[in-house]
């Protein structure tokens, strides 16, 4: 609490603020950069139609990553989203045909009940997040999978699909959605005193119980967003393949850390933004989509990925500020 | 010899050393001193080479002095106990001293256990240590677990020692077991040099005082040369004759605000009965773990209760959460001010408003209001620091306190609890604390401190309890106020 504690983070303090800008810009940068080598690598690729295509395959991972930057920002881990969304997306496909669209309502709900679920044995039980979700990733999987004993659940409800996977003015009704429910995260994380918690308890859990934070609430209500959420992306996952399958979704939740991470948010807590993740996501999707147009060898694909993600960490995390790296 | 001359240290564009020059001896217990950012801790940490000079020259015995690393220090026998506790708790005590020479006691691919223990019993024994190799780890006091640090650094053999705020979080038994400790190394023929806000360590073992101020060498004397008071002017640079503490106003205590009655928690407090008055300063002594931590931990609702009532302005008072006694308009300053106090990383305003939390609309965050707290507070406290904006890991040791005693004081708390309120602050930034509670109290606010810090104690309190053994031993009043003596018969 001396002369150290003063000094260190005023060495770095002039230095810091240009670094921060070049870190905060990084993924605008790798986006533009992106979009830029795959439009001169193909003309197809810089069109309204392709851009369509893109925002609707990445409108299921930018709800589902919206959700878990919270989590993250938090300070935990959420790796049972995938199986999250795969079971709302059964009960939306399975509820379709009775109630029409109004399954929205069931899927959402589903998704709550698995959020809650994992928030209370993590905020209440007191197991570790990450250890809670490798439980919940198998058991809302096995339910899938116990449900539907392998088949896919199609859904031919008209009103259903009309609502969810038809498109006014050109637009995909999916990114409509899940350009709203984003919005409406960011104003919750950005806006609100919970995101303010969200933030605080991230940042450091001690700090924020003995300054009058109600820390284990805020975690369970973390896990019910997210889990709302996951519901949401759920629905719009089985809308666009207009079934729900028990592989649905699987190996989601790689994806959508991955996108949260490349987006700028550290997976150790207290920072993060929602307009990070929304980056991080295009990013994710824009490869996937130019690497598909230029002709990239699926195999490729995947190890140029990884390369991307770890690229991206090594250039934007700020190491003055993490002395351990686990 | 160890001869520094002209040393520079930059950070960015923040100069840290400018042209220090010092010289230490073999055998010779040294007090670097100063307020924070003086440059004390960098001066060292540059001697023993965890952070490199930006300019100037040192000697030791007439060689030239220049190791690159750490490591490199350390074979030239120069070693450095760091503030922090770096103690694994994973591994034993032996393992702990001989860190990073653990291949010296290699057997085959594997450790040679019994040489390695012999080792490092050798180097405990050495400076007195009242435990051995072979005791459980989880037992140690911090005293102890700082005695292992010691032993650490000896295990180098070094010539030089210096120690960066050793007793920093040390309770008062552990410190003047460490001060025991640098009187058995100066004994030794070890060359000591440390750095303390405690200003009584400072005269009751140091051979010489250099003393430091924003970076500079003010001048080094030797101890017996100096009084307090002449200390305090050097370092500060101003006069602190008007006195440290704050004088006392009213002696007519207010209504009573909080009661607490044979109160029993899980670590061990109690029965201990006490009444708090509006408008009054209560200080708690006793040693580390004596009940006081836990008794304003219980009031703010972050200590399990076992028996016995607590009341606030004549309601029942028994928080579950720390939401709950801040609800009630009770403040906790914390005593570990990273940890516990302030979110590092968060700026100034986050800091201030983090208990306060403005809403409007019932939901959303008042930034508007958040920002008039913060400003506010960082007027009325005086916080040194670029803006409300900056984060709170910039400030100092002082400036950052005082951020955490904003959050307290932007509640708006009827009763402030203070856990040990100007730990490792500078003499500067004590005052204005002390000035802060002081007015604070005369508004009416009910004051509990617990400190180890006795002249604190003692300048600063209306009242004072004693605690021993989870059990208040004694209260003092201001008809009888006691000395410092005193006060430790009644802790021991």
């Amino acid at each position: 609490m001396d002369d150290v504690s003063r000094s260190a983070p005023t060495r770095s303090l002039a230095p810091r603020f240009s670094m921060e800008t070049v870190r905060q810009a990084f993924p605008l940068v790798l986006l533009a950069g992106l979009c830029l080598a795959f439009a001169s690598a193909s003309d197809r690729f810089l069109t309204v139609n392709n851009a369509m295509i893109v925002l609707q395959q990445s409108a299921v991972l930018l709800v589902a990553a919206v959700a878990m930057t919270f989590v993250i920002v938090n300070g935990s881990i959420d790796l049972s989203v995938g199986s999250t969304v795969a079971l709302s997306a059964l009960v939306a496909a399975a509820l379709s045909a009775e109630l029409g669209m109004w399954a929205i309502l069931p899927a959402i709900g589903v998704g709550l009940l698995c959020g809650l679920f994992n928030g209370l044995l993590f905020a209440y039980g007191r197991i570790p997040s990450f250890i809670v979700t490798l439980g919940t990733l198998v058991i809302f999987r096995g339910l899938v999978l116990f449900y539907t004993r392998g088949a896919p659940v199609s859904i031919r409800d008209m009103e259903f699909l009309s609502t969810f996977a038809g498109r006014s003015f050109g637009v995909p009704h999916t990114v409509i959605i899940a350009l709203t429910a984003t919005v409406i995260a960011a104003v919750i994380f950005n806006q609100t005193v919970f995101g303010r918690e969200v933030r605080a308890v991230g940042g450091g859990e001690k700090v924020a119980l003995l300054s009058g934070i109600r820390v284990q609430r805020v975690k369970l209500m973390v896990f019910v967003v997210s889990g709302a959420l996951c519901g949401l992306a759920g629905l719009l996952q089985a809308s666009r393949t207009m079934a729900a399958t028990a592989q649905l979704a699987e190996g989601l939740e790689l994806d959508v850390i991955a996108a949260v991470v490349v987006g700028g948010t550290p997976l150790t807590g207290g920072v993060g933004r929602i307009r990070g993740t929304v980056l991080g996501v295009l990013i994710i999707a824009i490869l996937s989509n130019g690497m598909n147009m230029t002709g990239v060898d699926p195999h490729l694909q995947k190890i140029l990925k990884g390369v991307v993600l770890i690229a991206a960490v090594f250039l934007t995390i700020d190491r003055s500020k993490i002395s351990v790296i686990k | 010899m160890l001869v520094a001359e002209n040393i520079h240290k930059r950070y960015g564009a923040h100069i840290a050393l400018r042209d220090v020059s010092a010289s230490f001896a073999p055998g010779e217990v040294v007090a670097l001193v100063g307020e924070n950012g003086a440059g004390k801790s960098t001066l060292l940490k540059v001697l023993a080479a965890v952070h490199s000079r930006d300019g100037g020259r040192a000697t030791l015995d007439g060689q030239p002095y220049a190791p690159a690393n750490q490591r490199e220090a350390e074979a030239r026998g120069v070693a450095l106990v760091f503030q922090e506790l770096n103690v694994n708790r994973a591994v034993s005590i032996a393992e702990n001293i001989m860190l990073g020479r653990l291949r010296s006691f290699r057997r085959g691919g594997l450790i040679h256990w019994r040489r390695l223990n012999e080792a490092a019993q050798a180097v405990l024994d050495r400076i007195g240590a009242e435990f051995s190799v072979r005791d459980a780890i989880d037992r140690l006091d911090l005293g102890q677990i700082k005695t292992i640090e010691v032993a650490r650094a000896l295990a180098a053999d070094p010539r030089f020692v210096f120690f960066d705020e050793s007793t920093a979080f040390l309770g008062r038994a552990e410190a003047a077991r460490l001060m025991r400790v640098i009187g058995e190394l100066r004994a030794q023929d070890i060359g000591v040099v440390f750095v303390s806000h405690h200003l009584n360590e400072v005269f009751e073992i140091a051979d010489r005082l250099v003393v430091l101020k924003d970076g500079a060498l003010v001048g080094a004397y030797p101890t017996p040369e100096v009084t307090e008071e002449q200390l305090h002017r050097l370092m500060v640079g101003r006069d602190l004759a008007d006195g440290l503490f704050p004088q006392r106003v009213s002696a007519v205590p207010g209504p009573v605000a909080a009661r607490v009655q044979d109160l029993r928690t899980r670590s061990g407090l109690g029965p201990v009965t006490l009444s708090l008055h509006a408008g009054e300063v209560v200080g708690i002594g006793g040693l580390k773990g004596s009940g006081g931590e836990a008794l304003i931990g219980a009031l703010a609702g972050a200590e399990p209760i076992l028996s016995g009532e607590m009341e606030i302005a004549g309601e029942k008072h028994r928080p579950a959460l720390p939401q709950a006694a801040w609800d009630r308009g009770v403040a906790l300053l914390p005593g570990d001010r990273t940890g516990e106090g302030a979110l590092v990383d968060f700026s100034v305003r986050e800091n201030v408003t983090l208990a306060t939390r403005p809403r409007r609309w019932g939901v959303f965050d008042d930034r508007a209001t958040g920002r008039r707290q913060a400003s506010e507070q960082v007027a009325s406290l005086g916080v040194r620091t670029t803006g409300i904006e900056a984060p709170v890991g910039a400030l100092s040791g002082g400036n950052m306190q005082k951020v955490v005693l904003g959050k307290c004081l932007a509640a708006a708390p009827r009763i402030l609890l203070l856990n040990n309120p100007t730990r490792g602050v500078d003499v500067g930034a004590k005052s204005e604390i002390y000035r802060v509670i002081r007015r604070l109290a005369e508004g009416g606010t009910a004051v509990l401190m617990v400190t180890e810090d006795l002249p604190e104690l003692l300048g600063l309190s209306d009242r004072i309890v004693v605690t021993r053994a989870g059990r208040i031993s004694r209260g003092f009043g201001r008809d009888a106020w006691p000395s410092e003596e005193e006060v430790v018969r009644w802790m021991m």
